[in-house]
This record gives C-alpha cells, sequence and structure tokens, in this order.
C-alpha cells in the first residue's frame, strides 16, 4: 500500500502560510504601529538624537588704528564647566580644580564647592582661562568636567588707547568707550548651525546660518602718537606730583583724534582690577574750569564783533579790579598793556575789562559757537555737555569769570575742538574717533562735519598771530620749539574743592597749534592738581609735556621746519624700467632720516608696489582700481600728487621689472 | 486463479531528438538577465554614492573643523604679533637692552620733498 502524502503537504504548507501570514502581519502591524501612530513622537526623538542645534556667537569685529595695527581683537578661549550630577565628591573635586587653576584662593574654592554640590547639569568652573590653565584641569582627567570654547577680547597694547577703545564684560558685551559706543555695530550676529550626527556623535552634515561677524572699526587714532602721547602725559603727571591730566592731538582740519591720553590709566584686559578712578575718561568726562585758555574765546568776541581793535591799550592798574565785593587779582601789575599783551601776558584784569567791553549777550553767543556746553563728537556717548550759564542770568561778576575763563565747565576736548577753530581759519570741526567702518569688505568712511563758522578768517589770523606772541614772549616759552612757530595759550585756574575755590589744587593747562601758520595738529594738555617745584602755572607744567609730544609728532609725521629750513630735496622722477633695484641703489638718496611725503589728500607713489598692496592703498582711500599686467606697478593714472576725488578709478600697469621707488620714498615714517 | 502481473518495458530512446532553441525566450530570458543586472547596478551606485556622501559630510566636517582650527590660530599668532609689536614694548627693548636713544632734535631733519611735475609729452626735452 502506497501512503499519499499530498494531503499531508497540503495540510503542512497551509498551516506554514498560515503562520507565516500571523507573523507578517505581527511584523506589519508593528511597522505601521511605528510609521504611523508613533511617528511623530520617533521622529523627534530621532532629530534628538541625530541632530544637534548649536549657536554660532558672531565673532566681535576688531579695532584698528589709522594704519590698521590692532588695537583690540577677539580669539577663542577655554571656559571649563562641570556637569555636577555626575560628580561623586565635590570638595575633593573643587580642591583640585582650585589647585590648578591660578590665583584660586579659600573663598573661590569654598564658591566652588557650593556650586558642585549643587545636583544641577551645568555650572560654570572658571571661564576664559589661559591655555596653560586648561592644560593643568586637563591633566587632571575629572570625571563631569569640561570645556567650551568662548570668544574672548584682548588688547594687545593693554593700557595703550585705553580710554577711547573702551573694553567689554565677560559676556563679550561692551562697556566703555568705542567699545560701547559702537557695540551694536562691533558685535555682529549670531547664527545657529544644525548638525546631523551619527551614533557616536560624529557630525556628518550640516546646516547652517552663518554668524554676521561684527564690524571692524578703523580709529584715527595713531598707534605711535598715542603712544608718545601717553608717554610724555605719565612722565609729567609724575614729574609733577599731579593727579592726573589729559593730552589730545587733533588734526585741525579735520577733527580726527590723532591721540587721547588720559591719566591715570588701566589695562582693559583686566579692567576688574582697575579702580573706577582710572577707567574715567577725564579727556570727555571731566569737567574743569579753563582759566586763561579761555580768553582765546574772550579775545575772539572782542576782535570779530569789532569792539576794540587789537592796538587798544588797556590800563590793568593796579594789577587787580573790584567786582562789587568782589577782587580779582592778576600775579603782577602790568600796567598799561596792549590787547595783544592781555593774552601774551595773561592779565586777567585785561580780560575781565575786555569782557565788560564785548558785553553778556555777544560773549554767550560766542561761548556757544566755539562749541561749549554742549557734548562736540557723536563718538563719545558718555561726553559731559559741560556747564555754561544761560547769558540772560550772568551777573557782572559772571560776566567777569566768563571773560577769563571761571564759571564755565569744558572738557579737554571741547577746548582743543574750539582752538582747532582758530587754527584751521574758523571753521568748527567736529572732533571724531571714528574713521572707517569694514563691513561686508568694504570701507565707509566718516567723512569729516564742519559744524559751523565761529570767526571768520581774518580774526582767525590775528587770533594766531596774539598766541604765536604767547608762546614766544609770553607765558608758553617753555613751549618753544627750534624751528617752529607756535600758536598757544596758557591756562591755569583754581579748583573748587568743597564748593570753594582751593588756594592749593590747580588745573594747569597749555592748548596751541603747529606749525601755526599751517597747523598739522592742534595739542592740549591738563594737568590735574600738579604738586611741584616747577609750580603750578600751566606754562610751567603743561607746556614743556606739550612741547615734547610735538616735538616727537612733527617728526614722526614729517612736518619740516617753518623758520630757517633747510633746502627742499628736489626729486627727480626716475622712468628708466630697464633698470633693476639693487642693494646700492640708493646711493643717490639724500642723506637725512626722515623725509616729507605728499599732502594726506592726494594719490601716493604706488609704484614699486605690489599689485596686492596698491590696490589695498587705493581700497584704503575709497578709489578703484583697474590692473593691468603682472609683477610691480611701474605707472599709475593718476599720477602720484593728484589730488584724492572719491570716486576714482586708478589704472595701475604692472610689468615684471620693478620701477625703482623714488629716493626717500620707503624711509616715510 | 493467481492474478497475473506484468509489466511492459519499452526503451525509449530519445537520443535523436533535438531540443529546438527557442529564439524568443532566449531573448527574454537575457533581457531579464539585463534588467536585473541594471536594477543591481542601480542599486549598488546609489548605495555607493550614499555612503560615499556620508563619507564626505566627514571629511567636510573634518577639514570645517581644521579650518577653524587654523584660523583661530591664524588669529592668536595675529594677536602675539600685535602684542610684540606694542611701542611700549619695543621702545623699552630699544632703550633697555639695545641703548638706542631717541635723535635729538638736530639729528633728525626733516626736508620737504619737491616732486618736479612731467614736462609735457610732446616738447622737445621731452623727446630727448
Amino acid at each position: 500500500m502506497t501512503f499519499d502524502w499530498r494531503p499531508t503537504l497540503k495540510r503542512r504548507t497551509r498551516a506554514a502560510a498560515v503562520l507565516f501570514a500571523l507573523w507578517a502581519t505581527v511584523i506589519e502591524g508593528k511597522l505601521a504601529y511605528l510609521q504611523v501612530y508613533r511617528h511623530g513622537d520617533l521622529v523627534a526623538r530621532a532629530s534628538r538624537q541625530q541632530m544637534r542645534t548649536i549657536d554660532a556667537p558672531a565673532k566681535r569685529g576688531d579695532i584698528v588704528d589709522r594704519r590698521g595695527r590692532v588695537l583690540a581683537t577677539s580669539v577663542d578661549a577655554d571656559t571649563i564647566y562641570a556637569v555636577p550630577s555626575e560628580i561623586g565628591n565635590p570638595d575633593e573635586v573643587a580642591a583640585k580644580l582650585c589647585a590648578a587653576l591660578a590665583d584660586c584662593k579659600h573663598n573661590e574654592r569654598q564658591a566652588l564647592a557650593d556650586r558642585l554640590r549643587r545636583q544641577r547639569a551645568f555650572a560654570y568652573v572658571r571661564r576664559q582661562v589661559s591655555p596653560d590653565e586648561k592644560r593643568r584641569v586637563e591633566v587632571l582627567n575629572l570625571d563631569g568636567i569640561g570645556f567650551i570654547k568662548e570668544s574672548r577680547r584682548f588688547y594687545p597694547n593693554k593700557e595703550l588707547a585705553a580710554h577711547l577703545v573702551g573694553y567689554v564684560g565677560i559676556d563679550n558685551g561692551g562697556l566703555g568707550g568705542i567699545e560701547s559706543a559702537y557695540d551694536t555695530q562691533i558685535r555682529g550676529k549670531p547664527g545657529t548651525v544644525l548638525i546631523q550626527t551619527d551614533a557616536r556623535r560624529h557630525a556628518f552634515s550640516r546646516t547652517e546660518r552663518p554668524p554676521t561677524a561684527g564690524s571692524t572699526v578703523e580709529l584715527t587714532i595713531d598707534e605711535y602718537l598715542q603712544h608718545v602721547a601717553e608717554r610724555e602725559l605719565h612722565a609729567g603727571v609724575a614729574e609733577n606730583g599731579a593727579a592726573g591730566g589729559t593730552a589730545i592731538i587733533v588734526n585741525p582740519h579735520t577733527g580726527e583724534i590723532l591721540a587721547l591720553a588720559s591719566e591715570p590709566t588701566f589695562n582693559p584686559n583686566a579692567y576688574r582690577d582697575s579702580q573706577e578712578n582710572e577707567r574715567r575718561n577725564r579727556a570727555v568726562q571731566d569737567l574743569y574750569e579753563p582759566g586763561s585758555t579761555f580768553k582765546v574765546v574772550t579775545a575772539s568776541a572782542a576782535i570779530e564783533e569789532k569792539v576794540m581793535p587789537v592796538s587798544t591799550m588797556i590800563d590793568t592798574n593796579p594789577g587787580q579790579i573790584k567786582i562789587g565785593p568782589r577782587v580779582v587779582r592778576d600775579t603782577h601789575d602790568y600796567g598799561v598793556i596792549s590787547f595783544v599783551d592781555v593774552l601774551v601776558k595773561s592779565s586777567n584784569v585785561g580780560a575781565i575789562k575786555i569782557g565788560f567791553k564785548v558785553g553778556t549777550e555777544r560773549l554767550g553767543r560766542y561761548v556757544e559757537r566755539f562749541g561749549f556746553g554742549r557734548p562736540v563728537s557723536p563718538d563719545f556717548p558718555g561726553e559731559n555737555p559741560g556747564i555754561v550759564w544761560a547769558p540772560e542770568k550772568w551777573t557782572d561778576s559772571a560776566l567777569a569769570s566768563v571773560s577769563m575763563g571761571y564759571q564755565v565747565g569744558v572738557t579737554p576736548l571741547q577746548m582743543v575742538t574750539a582752538v582747532s577753530s582758530v587754527a584751521n581759519g574758523g571753521e568748527l570741526v567736529q572732533p571724531r574717533a571714528v574713521r572707517a567702518i569694514y563691513r561686508d569688505n568694504r570701507r565707509y568712511v566718516v567723512q569729516p562735519k564742519v559744524v559751523r563758522r565761529t570767526i571768520n578768517a581774518d580774526t582767525a589770523a590775528i587770533l594766531t598771530g596774539i598766541m604765536e606772541d604767547v608762546v614766544e614772549r609770553g607765558t608758553a616759552k617753555a613751549a618753544q620749539i627750534p624751528g617752529f612757530t607756535i600758536a598757544g595759550k596758557t591756562g591755569t585756574s583754581r579748583k573748587l574743592v568743597g564748593g570753594r575755590y582751593s588756594h592749593s589744587e590747580y588745573n594747569a593747562s597749555f592748548v596751541g597749534f603747529l606749525p601755526s601758520r599751517k597747523p598739522a595738529v592742534a595739542i592740549i594738555v591738563t594737568i590735574d592738581s600738579p604738586h611741584s617745584s616747577a609750580g603750578y602755572y600751566g606754562g610751567a607744567v603743561s607746556a614743556p609735556i606739550f612741547k615734547r609730544i610735538a616735538e616727537a609728532a612733527l617728526r614722526y609725521l614729517g612736518v619740516p621746519p617753518t623758520l630757517n629750513p633747510a633746502a627742499p630735496v628736489l626729486v627727480a622722477r626716475d622712468s628708466d624700467l630697464s633698470r633693476t633695484p639693487t642693494a646700492t641703489s640708493g646711493a643717490a638718496e639724500p642723506v637725512v632720516s626722515l623725509i616729507a611725503d605728499g599732502p594726506a589728500d592726494a594719490l601716493p607713489d604706488l609704484r614699486g608696489q605690489s599689485a596686492r598692496d596698491a590696490v589695498r592703498t587705493l581700497v584704503k582711500l575709497g578709489l578703484g582700481a583697474r590692473v593691468s599686467g603682472d609683477g610691480f606697478v611701474v605707472s599709475q593714472d593718476p599720477e602720484p600728487g593728484a589730488p584724492l576725488e572719491p570716486g576714482t578709478v586708478c589704472r595701475l600697469v604692472l610689468d615684471r621689472s620693478p620701477v625703482r621707488r623714488r629716493p626717500g620714498g620707503a624711509s616715510q615714517p | 486463479m493467481e492474478p497475473f502481473e506484468y509489466a511492459v518495458k519499452k526503451d525509449v530512446r530519445n537520443n535523436p531528438i533535438v531540443r529546438e532553441v527557442d529564439e524568443a525566450r532566449q531573448r527574454e530570458l537575457w533581457k531579464s538577465v539585463g534588467v536585473a543586472g541594471f536594477l543591481v547596478v542601480v542599486l549598488l551606485f546609489s548605495a555607493w554614492q550614499h555612503f560615499e556622501l556620508l563619507r564626505h559630510g566627514y571629511q567636510v566636517e573634518e577639514l570645517q573643523r581644521e579650518r577653524a582650527a587654523e584660523e583661530e590660530i591664524s588669529r592668536r599668532l595675529r594677536l602675539e604679533i600685535e602684542t610684540l609689536k606694542s611701542p611700549k614694548r619695543v621702545e623699552a627693548l630699544a632703550i633697555g637692552k639695545l641703548h638706542l636713544v631717541a635723535p635729538a632734535r638736530d639729528e633728525a631733519i626733516v626736508l620737504e620733498r619737491v616732486v618736479p611735475a612731467d614736462p609735457p609729452a610732446k616738447t622737445v626735452v621731452a623727446r630727448r
């Protein structure tokens, strides 16, 4: 009998099919459950595991001087953090960390241990540590301790221009100076980065909204001039045993502040270690009664309004004047002196008599015209506007006080701005500290702004002559620099201490410009409370500091002497392209250390420069460039020395055999 | 009577039968193989692409990290250069270590430079 296997096979096949169908149904069901029912939940969980969103903080823009030298920049620094829930013994960990960190005292260790004891997900150990500190903590290999990168601001020149540049807080927000005034532009905009990671948390794909880097701010100051101003001011303050002082160098034609020094100063890299007194920018925040330097305003009003000719003789006998119950004295009885000598000898009696002739209304108008009583620059948001009484409220005593520079509160920046307007022929130019802003690889130049005309050019010329006499034969002989004509005015004023004028505390100042007939710079030096054998007068205390600063500035700027100057050097053009420059080719150069270049508002000589350098120079000047050939610049159109006009396109022809530079061109400071 | 059983054995010889090749079926077969091969290649290409994308993703991430690190090093070096070039430091070194002194007033003369204008292009002088 044969066994019929077919029904058995059929049954088993059916059973297997049913089982397979059931298995498939379960699988499909589970799939449907995961893919449909729990779709949203699982997608979210996957995203959480695979995707990481990281904030990409924007780098703060740099702050550079007028020659592109870095004054403030940001680099990444390590911040040490802890995950307290992963730390077993907070006290032990805190002790180890504290030993590895610099300057960790008992209090900080205690505070750190307290933070680690709190069962939180995150706690800072110390922010923005040095690379050495990071290395020391790293080798400890502690559980629950990690590192993150944060941007940290550095000021490579430390105290240099600290008051002007300012400083930033731990969260990179500007807290002072330009850092604060231009914070929104320097800060930039943060972005976000969406990173896809694998099971090992290794990133393999990213989508980013990149951060917008902060703008770079180019200041008007020159690093070297700033250094000179700070060096000489510091020395002057120390020599005179003074409480502090300021020195400002300004280009009187453009209002550009070339240097602004304030003493005492601080290191912005460690601003927390400094006192509030050190961080205060005295040049724009401190008010002082200018004293005799203000007589320039009184004299301006008298000359401009033709109240009295400068040849007028004024009787200052007997060296004092009575205004009501008040008596104002001169240092000496000068007798009958001319209008000019009132300023030259700095006679208070003479100034009061001129002031009375000018009158309240007119003098008040000139005080306002010269920019006193209101902020003069937009680059210093914390600038003190000064104190000027409304002229209608002036009594005779007040008019007398204002005429000789009392009863008005001014800042050194206001004073030098006012004198700059005399230097430039009568225009009040807004002083500014920002020269240009670099945004999206473009340079936006801040144009000079003439606020108003203070006096006409003739009055300015007369005043310049009088101020020259002050230096030549008056109270400021200590400011003389052989070879240069200097116009200036000294000032000495008693300080108000406890609501009364002190007999021991003075402000000594000197403000002037030079060369007086073609001014390159205007400089003010104010010294607060000098106490030395030199005395307390502006002519003895501030004028020598002015002289030292001015001498270095003139040499640095290449300003030739105005009195008995050496014969100008006639520089021949050299268009022989066939000659290659050699080390000895400079033999024909004149034996001088410095040679004055063309005016700053003229196209520079780009010949001999590489294409990159030449284009960079042109872009900095706001000009376009069209380049042909390769190698070095052999010719340019417009020619060197041509006046600068915004938007001009300069054609540069390059060649492999470079043209020889003009003698002295390379030694330009 | 006992049942009679017998079997007929017939010797069937099919050697002379020649299997005829079905051309149409053969074509179909090769077509199917071709399509399957193509699909496999497409699948492999797609997989290769996917893995290459992943590999490049890792590479791009690595390069971006390297670039960020290099940029940071560059910034640090620039900061160091600027710190070393600080006028205060340079002056201290010049005076203290090299014993240099600032030039006196008579030692540094600033001369005015006068550059004559080019002669007109078509003059006799210019042609010489």
